[in-house]
């Protein structure tokens, strides 16, 4: 279905024309996998057991979730952007674009190794120019909430808000 | 091969500064690809902050998913997607010189980004209407729902930040890819070969890209 426009593939990076039914072949692929990904995610909210034994099952779903994104994402960058025509310089500026976003999910190593952190929220501190921690903190309570981690040990203490964590 | 038909015509828009106009054109683009990638900077900031909440409040973060419409969401990454694929065949009817179409697709783009800008503000109309737009008139019913107020903050906060930082995307998108058509239409001098077209493209399909993994991550959470 595609027109004669797809002639040249010897030139390393002259402008390639992708043909039309090229395009349209990923639309589609596009299409059904956004399809794919309701189906996934809204079918097994009905039967959570289905899945069970591929435990745990919210990582499950997460990943198809996750995979059927970065599918979609894949053939977005090569085909409608054209990084599968283009020069290498070019292609590693879009695998660089891949790798620096996935860098930055090395910041878990902090959060999967310390302890969280509850913090006063910010809608009970008054206003003031003045820094947090410091004048503010005299009399205001951290907010406790039902079902909070940690709010009712730290309520009413004035241990000091950057250490307050670690010690439990 | 398009540049053979088009070299003689052409030959004159290759600037001083390059050798050929393949290295000209290659340069346009990886410069574009550059400034995407200071957007995935951005964006990613974002995407860490929610992944953080999210690992953090699972839970929670399925309660609050259910107050959006997963079918407004869907329908608006069908439009997207259809102008992904109409901007993809602009930059294929202007690289076989076809200005008509190429118009006629850009103008199609665009009135996908419109009506994704119409769809999301249904829905944020909404939000507003049901206090969930974490400002002072928030209100998060607990009772009825579930689900930690403090928590639905950082949710609903973390949605309009990403998602609006993703309209004024789109909104920028609407202003270029007009600009472009003005500029096509008019045979402007700026506008010598596909170049600019390709550009917009790249910056429509980033947009577009974001909208993939934001509509799984806030209309799509798994319980």
């Amino acid at each position: 279905m595609s027109t004669n426009t797809d002639t040249q593939d010897h030139g390393a990076h002259a402008h390639h024309v992708t043909p039309i039914g090229k395009l349209a072949a990923t639309f589609g692929f596009l299409l059904f996998m956004m399809a794919l990904t309701v189906v996934a995610a809204r079918l097994p909210l009905d039967m959570p057991d289905t899945f069970g034994w591929l435990s745990p099952y919210f990582f499950v779903t997460n990943a198809i979730a996750l995979g059927i994104a970065i599918a979609k994402a894949v053939a977005v960058v090569r085909i409608f952007m054209g990084a599968k025509y283009a020069s290498k310089l070019i292609k590693l500026y879009a695998i660089g674009g891949f790798i620096w976003f996935t860098q930055l999910f090395i910041m878990f190593f902090d959060y999967g190794t310390r302890n969280w952190e509850e913090v006063r929220g910010w809608e009970k501190v008054p206003s003031s120019s003045l820094p947090r921690n410091r004048d503010s903190d005299a009399g205001i309570p951290y907010p406790v909430y039902p079902g909070s981690h940690a709010g009712s040990e730290m309520s009413g203490t004035s241990e000091a808000s950057g250490e307050a964590g670690s010690g439990h | 091969m398009a540049a053979h038909a088009h070299a003689e015509s052409i030959e004159d828009s290759v600037y001083f500064q390059y050798e050929t106009l393949e290295q000209q054109q290659e340069t346009y683009i990886l410069g574009m690809w550059a400034f995407l990638l200071t957007e995935i900077m951005m964006f990613g900031a974002l995407f860490l902050a929610y992944t953080v909440y999210r690992f953090q409040y699972q839970r929670d973060f399925f309660i609050f998913h259910e107050q959006l419409d997963w079918k407004l969401g869907g329908l608006n990454t069908v439009v997207l997607l259809s102008s992904s694929f109409s901007m993809a065949l602009a930059v294929h009817y202007h690289q076989i010189k076809k200005k008509a179409a190429t118009l006629w697709c850009l103008a199609f783009t665009n009135l996908c980004a419109f009506g994704f800008l119409a769809i999301k503000s249904i829905e944020y109309g909404e939000k507003f209407k049901h206090h969930l737009f974490p400002n002072d008139s928030f209100v998060w019913d607990a009772a009825l729902h579930g689900g930690n107020p403090e928590h639905a903050r950082i949710f609903f906060s973390l949605y309009f930040v990403m998602t609006g930082l993703h309209g004024i995307h789109v909104l920028i998108g609407i202003l270029v890819i007009t600009t472009l058509m003005v500029l096509i239409a008019k045979n402007h001098r700026l506008i010598t070969d596909y170049i600019p077209t390709e550009m917009v493209g790249l910056y429509w399909h980033f947009v577009d890209l974001v909208w993939i993994f934001l509509y799984p991550l806030y209309y799509l959470i798994p319980k």
